[in-house]
């Protein structure tokens, strides 16, 4: 990534033209139901939800609630992030519970459809198509969420920017590293400015000036949009998300800012550094 | 056919209207004053920029138009057919209706034709489903397609593309097919009786492709089906076309087609039933 490219996400948020939450029409725009105590938007809304596969419980009893910021959801290999990202993405269904997104209901056809008009989402193992270029790419996935055919352009080309690719739009895929790759995923995701955006351990495979920049790519969508990473990466937690939820064997055994997170951790735990040592707390107590 | 209106979607529409810029090009840099009267003020040797220049607008716009491909004309038929760009887009990306696909099946053919004129012997329509089963199975599917995770999130359905994709692959065979069945005058019971083989073995193609997530294994399926079937008509002492050409097979080759297709559809499916989707908060 070129420094050009890097101070793109920089500018950007410095940009009058960023978005912010105010710029959302509720009315038109169908999003996000305020909740009636506190003023806040909830984008994304589960009561209790499982998924089985066969006789294993990937996801046991989940019940979250979340509303515009960049929410980290963390944990063990094998905890159910990534199970609980596919169900928020409407990839698989809920073996049980309750979920609506953006004030949505997925088990209907036609909502379903305006959820993934609105939705954004990385999944963990993304596959490419090695003929397409980084521009290619993106656009087709923007064509196939509905996107208006006359905006496209313009939006993917804000997408890779956004991403610092511009220097390899026209590059075919086959010849990306991994790490752009993981950028060109992240630029499909962006490109419809998703409401909802899902990101399955979305930093793997960047070097550390490139997460620097994807977090601050983070918390600006995080201004208007909920946004949902899962990650093992507990500094990308500390460093971008507002809030955090801990997964250990499909449950939730913690939720709450990254500084409670940290607080867990004081005299206990083990870990380098202090979002380590909350994290290796809060299991401990959860596994005892 | 979107549901997103223009202004209902702020993509970059946000703020634009403040320097004048438009969402579709670069026509708004000049038309919107901030370009042309703001360069007039841009000392290029310092780094002084106009207050209302945002240089990283500009760029996207730019880049909007020079990275953007205008969609050829069979592309915007497509549009127009379907009524999805995204359909569209999808449809004309499908690997076997790709330029090599298309050459290589019609050499196939071409080469069926010839002997079958030359021998008597129905190679055409031996040849023509397995060229279709083997196209179909390519078309699309969770196989072939390494974005298929991703696709099950879309707006634009997984099984609409499937079933567009699907759809033009066997047409395309089809028209290619009744071109050549035209030109073997000597066989002209053969002339539709490919069609119905041809159905049953390209579904059962996209059927196993689907199922077993291969495109490789789908065509693999559907070739064996049908050399097996080839090899029963013959040894059952009828010849080699005997299961091209003899309407006794045409009720169990449609009743395989449809079986397949059922299949197809409960694979593809998003489950309604149930808790899951059915009940809101």
């Amino acid at each position: 990534m070129d420094s050009g490219n890097m101070t793109q996400p920089e500018r950007m948020q410095q940009s009058p033209i960023q978005h912010s939450p105010t710029k959302q029409n509720p009315m038109k725009h169908g999003p996000a139901q305020r909740d009636p105590m506190d003023g806040a938007m909830t984008n994304l809304q589960l009561s209790d939800l499982t998924r089985r596969f066969g006789r294993a419980e990937a996801v046991a009893g989940v019940s979250l609630e979340a509303g515009p910021g960049v929410f980290g959801l963390l944990g063990p290999n094998g905890a159910g992030k990534t199970t609980l990202l596919r169900m928020m993405a409407t990839v698989i269904p809920p073996s049980s519970g309750d979920m609506r997104l953006l004030n949505r209901d997925p088990g209907s056809f036609g909502q379903r459809r305006e959820i993934r008009r609105r939705l954004g989402y990385l999944p963990q193992n993304l596959g490419f198509y090695p003929g397409f270029t980084v521009v290619e790419f993106v656009e087709y996935f923007a064509l196939l969420k509905d996107m208006p055919p006359s905006r496209v352009p313009t939006a993917v080309a804000r997408a890779v920017e956004r991403v610092g690719l511009g220097d390899k739009a026209k590059a075919k895929l086959r010849t990306l590293s991994g790490g752009m790759l993981r950028r060109v995923g992240i630029a499909q995701a962006i490109v419809n400015d998703p409401e909802l955006l899902l990101l399955d351990e979305p930093t793997a495979g960047l070097d550390p000036e490139q997460r620097v920049a994807f977090r601050t790519l983070l918390r600006e969508v995080g201004e208007r949009a909920s946004v949902v990473i899962s990650t093992h990466l507990v500094e990308d937690v500390g460093a971008a998300c507002t809030e955090v939820a801990l997964m250990d064997r499909g449950r939730i055994v913690f939720r709450g800012s990254p500084a409670e997170l940290i607080a867990r951790g004081e005299g206990h735990g083990t870990g380098d550094a202090p979002l380590e040592r909350g994290y290796s707390a809060v299991l401990t107590a959860a596994r005892s | 056919m979107s549901g997103i209106d223009d202004e209902d979607r702020p993509f970059h529409g946000a703020g634009y209207e403040d320097t004048g810029f438009d969402d579709t090009g670069i026509g708004g840099v000049g038309a919107g004053g901030a370009g042309v009267n703001g360069v007039a003020h841009v000392d290029f040797h310092g780094s002084a920029v106009p207050d209302d220049v945002d240089l990283s607008r500009v760029w996207v716009n730019v880049a909007a138009h020079v990275w953007h491909t205008e969609p050829g004309w069979l592309e915007l038929l497509a549009r127009r057919l379907l009524r999805s760009p995204g359909l569209a887009r999808a449809l004309v990306t499908t690997p076997s209706l790709l330029l090599g696909w298309v050459l290589a099946s019609a050499v196939v053919l071409i080469t069926g034709v010839a002997v079958t004129q030359a021998t008597g012997m129905p190679c055409f329509a031996l040849l023509a489903p397995a060229v279709a089963a083997v196209g179909i199975a390519y078309a699309y599917g969770p196989g072939v397609d390494p974005a298929w995770e991703l696709s099950c999130s879309l707006a634009v359905s997984d099984r609409m593309v499937l079933l567009v994709r699907a759809s033009a692959v066997f047409g395309l065979n089809a028209a290619v097919g009744l071109i050549a069945s035209a030109v073997v005058v000597q066989a002209k019971g053969l002339t539709f009786g490919w069609l119905v083989p041809m159905t049953a073995v390209s579904c059962l193609a996209l059927a196993a492709a689907t199922v077993t997530r291969s495109a490789n294994v789908g065509s693999a399926i559907g070739l064996f089906c049908w050399g097996f079937t080839v090899l029963a008509g013959e040894a059952a002492g009828g010849g080699f076309g005997t299961a091209a050409t003899d309407p006794v097979f045409f009720l169990p080759y449609l009743a395989v087609a449809v079986l397949s297709c059922a299949v197809v559809l409960y694979t593809t499916r998003i489950p309604k039933t149930g808790r899951p989707w059915t009940q809101g908060i």
